[in-house]
């Protein structure tokens, strides 16, 4: 379970991320850093969850190239809510993904299968394939409110309310891209 | 003794220091003296050939876009030449005695010079006679003029070297008299006996005739044995160093610069993504091992996160030997030496390409026809949580050098690499060509399709075509096939993301396909990386007929 100090902070924690859950028309069920299922809500309470526009004070640009972000670390206060304004200039597919270390971690044995499995390629999603059951009751669908995967030349938006402290990284775990340096950290103030 | 060994470290630690700093100093100019050397393993010292004093020989470093002019100075007495492997460039700096050029005169000095259009990591040797094995060899390193797909914050070349008590010239003339003079791995009449009580008298008497038939033994997979693998230079005992801070990224920059011998690389405790092939970039791969085969090079980034010593392991493929080196984060500090694969590999009926075991069933995926028998053995192997591992296409099925990790991980595959950047648009090819690589054991010779170098018409290509090589392996050998000049497009069935490379590896009972865009006029050099495979015959020249005139080239020492 994440360290709250507080029974309040706690309570703040968890209305923010309901606040946060009403304000997108997503899936109610919001996943980790991807689609590992079962911790959900505690992932979420470590990271943050999604943010209403009005809360909004600042974007944040980010682009995306092969493979590399042009940012090396996001600064942000504690409990800000940031628009992240997101696109993909390389020539591949990119993700951009808020979440601790370990979920990442996780994302990327999910991401290795869908590559194995054909659902992603270098440079295209086969979203048909994403949708298709795993045979475990969940797709690869990649609609986690705290992520998105992008195809070459498009764009995206995510509004993201960050907890009070929390050890992030955003980071691409398209197989080998993590490791390649594709990442950064996420340092709260 | 045990100051000697402090001593070797010290030396590793040096060498370490020199190859960090030699990083910030970019130069498109270079002056290389080729001298006699002393090489000192810390068991034996021989006389050998280096560059600038030393083997190897200083790493040169240069960016896309330089030009680079390379005086180079022959102090010995005896003929001599340098190959930028894997550089294109104008095929009169290319420095292959009798097809680029006439070589450099014992006290001559010959000006190479050629624009640098390329980046990657790649490597140098002499062309001339034996002196490759015999310590005449470098790393190249090319930045490129943009930012690299990927991140790192310190890198090291790490020159992998079978370094040979006994020099090229002696080894050629031992092999000619004794192919098996240097196979300390000869199957025994206990051996025999073990195999009529295991599989009967008939099939093993079977077997053996054709192994008697193809002038080759099972255990031919490493001709040369009895060398001390090298890294930069250093032996295991010496154990070459590269620091590291916990937590950084390091790119580890590897060449087999070795004559004969192909290396299995891994690091225990860390994963390798494997970034680079041959100077170009791929699609980043996590491996837990990979196999390198002679004058390849593989790029890859490790990020060790402990404060201790990790340990370069890069064991032979024949497992006849190895080479070691540690990564540390302290000067003095020194991995220890995992324990070695005692799982020598015998080469099977697969690689002969007569398996009688699984007549007909020779798909890729088809594994009825593997021989467990061979790799029953392998150490620490942990099946437990794995699928079937899919099988290496590039390996013959039931081949006995399918290579497995020991940690039971990923192994690299050529069909896991994939262009990061391809350099050509796909397109199909305008003609094929079949090269059937061809030896006879029983008198040391090699060939391609039968014939050797000195009896052979050159190969004819026209510029601007798209030529499609069929190597089909007719041998017992793994063959590392090296085109100078221009690139060779690998086919790993991945279409536009085929990998590009300089060298192609074609394992014995196989067939594979690489591709050229004819781009560079001029005469070539095409042949078998291993030493003494190419000295004896398994050699072609290639005349690229036709496309832009060549410009003359200036060169005032010749």
């Amino acid at each position: 379970m994440p360290k709250f100090n507080s029974p309040l902070m706690r309570s703040i924690a968890i209305s923010a991320f309901i606040l946060g859950a009403l304000a997108v028309s997503r899936a109610p069920a919001l996943a980790g850093a991807g689609h590992s299922g079962g911790h959900d809500a505690e992932n979420s309470l470590q990271i943050g969850a999604p943010g209403k526009m009005s809360d909004v004070h600042r974007t944040i640009k980010i682009t995306m190239e092969d493979n590399f972000y042009d940012k090396e670390k996001i600064v942000v206060r504690s409990g800000e809510t940031v628009r992240f304004l997101i696109e993909n200039k390389g020539e591949f597919v990119h993700e951009f993904n808020i979440g601790t270390a370990a979920m990442h971690a996780d994302h990327q044995k999910e991401m290795l299968i869908m590559m194995e499995h054909g659902a992603l390629e270098a440079d295209k999603i086969n979203m048909s394939m994403m949708k298709m059951d795993m045979g475990n009751g969940m797709t690869m669908n990649h609609d986690d409110p705290n992520s998105v995967l992008l195809e070459p030349g498009k764009t995206a938006e995510i509004i993201w309310t960050f907890p009070k402290e929390a050890e992030l990284e955003f980071a691409c775990n398209v197989p080998g891209h993590y490791e390649s340096g594709m990442m950064g950290k996420i340092s709260s103030q | 003794m045990k100051q000697k060994f402090v001593r070797s470290i010290l030396s590793g630690m040096l060498a370490a220091a020199a190859i960090a700093m030699s990083s910030t100093a970019y130069a498109a100019n270079y002056d290389l003296t080729v001298d006699y050397v002393t090489i000192d393993t810390g068991e034996t010292q021989t006389r050998g050939i280096g560059y600038n004093g030393s083997s190897p020989g200083p790493t040169l470093r240069f960016t896309k876009g330089e030009t680079a002019t390379i005086r180079v100075t022959n102090n010995l007495d005896q003929p001599t030449s340098i190959h930028w492997h894997g550089i294109i460039l104008p095929y009169q700096m290319d420095g292959v005695p009798g097809i680029s050029f006439p070589g450099i005169a014992p006290g001559g000095t010959f000006t190479y010079q050629f624009p640098v259009q390329q980046s990657g990591t790649y490597w140098f040797h002499s062309h001339s006679g034996f002196q490759e094995p015999d310590g005449a060899y470098g790393a190249i390193l090319i930045a490129p003029q943009k930012r690299e797909p990927f991140k790192f914050d310190r890198e090291y070349v790490v020159v992998l070297k079978d370094k040979h008590p006994h020099s090229g010239a002696r080894i050629l003339r031992n092999l000619k008299m004794m192919p098996d003079y240097y196979n300390r791995k000869q199957r025994t009449l206990s051996d025999f006996i073990d195999d009529v009580s295991k599989n009967g008298l008939t099939p093993t008497l079977s077997e053996r005739g054709d192994w008697g038939k193809m002038r080759m033994t099972p255990t031919d997979i490493e001709d040369v044995q009895g060398f001390v693998g090298l890294i930069n230079g250093k032996s295991p005992r010496q154990n070459w160093t590269g620091l590291f801070k916990p937590n950084e990224r390091v790119r580890l920059r590897f060449i087999n610069a070795s004559a004969m011998t192909y290396f299995d690389v891994r690091i225990p405790g860390l994963t390798m993504t494997v970034v680079q092939a041959d100077g170009n970039n791929v699609q980043p791969v996590k491996v837990d091992e990979f196999r390198i085969s002679v004058a390849e090079t593989y790029d890859v980034i490790v990020q060790p996160k402990e404060e201790k010593a990790y340990g370069i392991m890069a064991q032979s493929m024949g497992r006849s030997g190895f080479a070691f080196a540690s990564l540390a984060p302290r000067v003095g500090m020194r991995a220890e030496i995992p324990p070695r694969r005692t799982d020598a590999p015998l080469l099977t009926m697969a690689d002969m390409g007569m398996d009688h075991s699984s007549m007909g069933g020779s798909g890729m995926d088809d594994m009825s026809g593997m021989d467990h028998s061979t790799m029953s053995e392998m150490a620490g192997m942990d099946h437990s949580g794995m699928g079937a591992p899919k099988a290496d296409p590039f390996y013959a099925s039931g081949s006995g050098l399918i290579p497995k990790a020991v940690n039971g991980g990923k192994f690299l595959s050529y069909s896991d690499l994939k262009a990061q950047k391809p350099l050509y648009a796909d397109r199909p090819a305008t003609r094929e060509i079949e090269l059937r690589l061809t030896g006879n054991m029983e008198r040391y010779s090699w060939s391609i399709n039968g014939i050797k170098y000195e009896d052979a018409e050159p190969i004819r290509l026209k510029y601007g075509e798209r030529v499609r090589f069929k190597f089909i392996n007719e041998t017992m050998m793994s063959h590392p096939m090296h085109l100078h000049g221009m690139w060779s497009i690998l086919d790993a069935g991945k279409g536009k993301w085929n990998p590009v490379k300089h060298t192609i590896n074609i394992n014995p009972g196989t067939t594979v396909y690489s591709e050229t865009e004819v781009d560079a006029p001029g005469e070539w050099a095409f042949h078998c990386h291993l030493t003494y495979h190419m000295a004896t015959g398994m050699f072609r020249k290639v005349i690229v007929e036709g496309g832009p005139a060549v410009a003359a080239l200036k060169n005032g020492s010749q």
